[in-house]
């Protein structure tokens, strides 16, 4: 590692003190505690700029994407619950606890039978209970969310290789939204320029979801249940879905059959992109479900909720994570003048 | 029992000393080239390290050593396409390219004068353009023109039938086929610098600035295009900065693997044609490691020591180009500070690797790269030198006159 083309080749990287040489060399001398409050790790957006150009095939791009996976396993608050989502083997238990919640408030909410008739999902699980246990446990999640976050905070701080300057921090801190928000870093990417579009495309598709749910929690009040096909809202989560199921079919397709720039993938990133992917087509096909009156459709339901868990109430224990780490380093690199 | 003799393939410097070696201890030798003329790579350098003498001058030499010798058959626009028999009985196929151009040529140049059509000039790397027919270089051997028959318009022009007073050219000449048993066989078939269009990220062939170590020495070399001044494409004006990227292509898994050997003390001596020649210039050398073998070792410390010379130990990796002054912007990082140099130059030199030529033909193999390994070669057949791995000249020399050695003990 003495050449220095990854860091040059890196559209991303700083000036001074450039990784993902920088990071290639103190993974070799096994300096954790510095790659761990290293925030140069969350600002590769894992293009494979560095390991398409790489003359040694030493994958600087793979390097930093395990480290990233290990900062969750590091950084997670309750950290059990992160290493039950790392290990293929405990993928039952991950599995257990959702059904199990889910079934109880089901029982105590009286409706643990097949409801008879038309399909309703509200006769089945009731939006009072759904939305009040979600919400719990929405902000039991956070909670271990902001424990994390302290940490890593507190170490990205105490990483000194950085000289401190003087920008305010809510101003990065919008900065880092902006960038995030327009993908801008990501379309710097050199080669594959896929990546972008893709990552677009989840992206989105995902933040159209989460203001569609917001919205539909309070649209209780307003709205009769069940929404009709031609409702803004259903009109807009279907578009939302199309662009999700769209933008996952590609990422996977290239991790499955173009490893030499998609880098490789292991248990953590296919949990959470199938995770991921499951989610959209099972909630799709829950849809259909209720307008056809399908006599699978409270199963497809259950299914259904148990993967919003795996992505929504797991996320700061998997590979989801990415959001929380990624804009806090960017924010903290913009902070330390690193840009 | 007449002696049998002894097959060189490749005119090089290599395959010229094995054939004089042993021509000159009474043996019958044929020295075949692909090219019009002999001397290889080595004649189309300006000098050479560490001493930076010319290589005319010895090639001038071993030149009077063949044509003194009777010993020695030469074939040149041959090349071999077949070999049977074994060691001590070999039937090789050579087949020579049309000789448009007789013997009896004087090199009076009329030819040149009158011929219609140009075509780039390979000799000079594409730098300059000759016309069809051409002489190779001021010291061809042999001491003739030569006709590029892929532009000649040849029976729809013929002026330079019409000019030529001593007859010497026939376009309607064919390729000829020749059978010649041999006893043994030296491949020295030598090798060319690796295609520098294939390194994306240097963008040579799309900035006109951005040159190669082999165009340096054509640029240096008084027979070259710039009559032996250093100047820089875009605008033929004296580069005030000029930057090497080292191990362009070598060292590379995605180009060669392997490193060429050559091209570190090659730079520096372009570093010191440079500063010979325009005492203002700065040299900027960007390196991984600076592998300079042997004696070189002074050469390097001569070179460390001038103040216009900087070695910075870090790879380039991206080359852009300033569209205003056609100047280059390369990035690399200085891995002794870590920080990521940008640095605008006027002129970059790639210091491109050796690629060993291979010709397709049976019992011949091959490694991954390209190179021969001697211990799989079929008795009888010897290769030499850069055959088998980059060598510079003086460890090529050594080496063909081994290879002179080894081919003398199968014609008993």
């Amino acid at each position: 590692m003495q050449c220095g083309t990854c860091s040059v080749i890196c559209n991303l990287s700083p000036a001074e003190k450039p990784f993902p040489r920088k990071e290639m060399i103190w993974a070799g001398w096994g300096l954790k505690d510095k790659l761990l409050s290293d925030p140069d790790i969350w600002l590769c957006l894992q293009c494979g700029d560095c390991t398409t150009t790489c003359p040694r095939g030493v994958k600087p791009g793979d390097v930093l994407a395990s480290l990233r996976n290990f900062s969750y396993l590091h950084y997670a608050r309750p950290k059990f619950l992160a290493k039950l989502l790392s290990k293929p083997k405990y993928l039952p238990v991950v599995i257990a606890i959702p059904i199990i919640f889910i079934l109880t408030i089901i029982y105590f909410a009286g409706t643990l039978t097949i409801p008879e008739g038309v399909v309703n999902y509200s006769k089945f699980f009731p939006h009072l209970y759904l939305n009040i246990s979600f919400s719990i446990l929405l902000f039991l999640m956070i909670i271990g969310m902001i424990k994390s976050i302290k940490v890593f905070q507190k170490d990205l701080k105490k990483n000194t290789a950085f000289k401190k300057h003087k920008n305010s921090l809510l101003r990065c801190f919008i900065s880092a939204i902006k960038e995030i928000l327009t993908h801008e870093k990501f379309n710097k990417c050199r080669y594959h320029k896929y990546r972008y579009y893709t990552h677009l495309m989840v992206f989105w598709g995902f933040i159209i979801l989460l203001i569609v749910t917001i919205f539909a929690i309070i649209a209780v009040v307003f709205f009769e249940y069940p929404l009709s096909l031609w409702n803004p809202v259903k009109i807009a989560s279907n578009f939302a879905a199309f662009l999700l199921f769209t933008g996952l079919t590609v990422m996977i397709y290239n991790r499955i059959v173009n490893k030499s720039f998609a880098g490789n993938s292991n248990y953590m990133d296919w949990v959470f992109l199938i995770s991921i992917y499951l989610l959209v087509i099972s909630g799709v096909f829950v849809q259909i479900a209720r307008f056809q009156n399908w006599t699978i459709a409270y199963h497809l339901y259950t299914l259904h909720l148990v993967l919003d868990w795996f992505v929504i109430i797991y996320a700061p224990y998997t590979k989801f994570g990415h959001f929380i780490y990624r804009t806090i380093a960017m924010t903290y690199a913009k902070y330390v003048g690193r840009e | 029992m007449p002696k049998k003799k002894i097959l060189v393939v490749g005119g090089g410097i290599s395959g010229i000393t094995t054939a004089i070696e042993v021509a000159e201890v009474g043996y019958e030798v044929v020295l075949i080239e692909k090219l019009p003329y002999l001397g290889g790579r080595v004649v189309k350098m300006n000098q050479y390290f560490p001493k930076l003498c010319p290589p005319y001058c010895g090639l001038e030499i071993n030149f009077r050593r063949i044509k003194q010798n009777p010993g020695i058959t030469i074939f040149t626009s041959t090349i071999i396409e077949n070999i049977s028999g074994s060691k001590g009985n070999f039937t090789v196929t050579l087949k020579t390219k049309p000789a448009f151009v007789k013997n009896n040529c004087t090199v009076c140049g009329e030819c040149e004068k009158v011929c219609p059509v140009e075509r780039t000039n390979e000799f000079n790397y594409e730098m300059n353009k000759t016309k069809a027919i051409y002489l190779p270089h001021e010291m061809a051997f042999p001491w003739k023109y030569t006709i590029d028959e892929n532009v000649c318009l040849k029976n729809n022009c013929k002026k330079c039938v019409e000019v030529c007073k001593y007859n010497a050219i026939d376009l309607e000449a064919t390729s000829k086929q020749l059978q010649l048993n041999v006893s043994s066989i030296v491949f020295a078939t030598g090798w060319y610098p690796y295609d520098a269009t294939k390194l994306d990220n240097m963008n040579f062939g799309v900035f006109p600035n951005v040159i190669t170590n082999v165009m340096m020495e054509r640029l240096s070399a008084p027979n070259g295009p710039t009559l032996g001044k250093i100047l820089r494409p875009s605008d033929n004006k004296e580069p005030k900065t000029i930057a090497f990227v080292q191990c362009a292509g070598s060292r590379d898994e995605n180009h060669l693997p392997y490193c060429s050997g050559v091209c570190c003390t090659a730079s520096l001596k372009h570093a010191l044609y440079i500063r010979e020649q325009l005492p203002e210039a700065k040299v900027k050398i960007f390196y991984i490691d600076l592998r300079v073998y042997g004696r070189n070792e002074d050469f390097l410390n001569k070179v460390e020591s001038d103040k216009n010379i900087e070695l910075i130990k870090g790879k380039v990796g991206l080359i852009d180009e300033n569209p205003d002054t056609k100047g280059l912007i390369i990035k690399a990082e200085d891995t002794m500070t870590g920080i990521r140099k940008k640095e605008e130059v006027d002129m970059v030199v790639l210091a491109t690797g050796i690629v060993p030529n291979k010709i397709d033909i049976e019992k011949i193999n091959y490694d991954n790269n390209g190179f021969i390994i001697p211990g799989l070669l079929e008795d009888g057949i010897f290769a030499a030198s850069c055959t088998k791995r980059p060598l510079d000249v003086s460890a090529s020399l050594k080496d063909a006159t081994g290879m002179a050695l080894k081919a003398i003990q199968e014609t008993k």
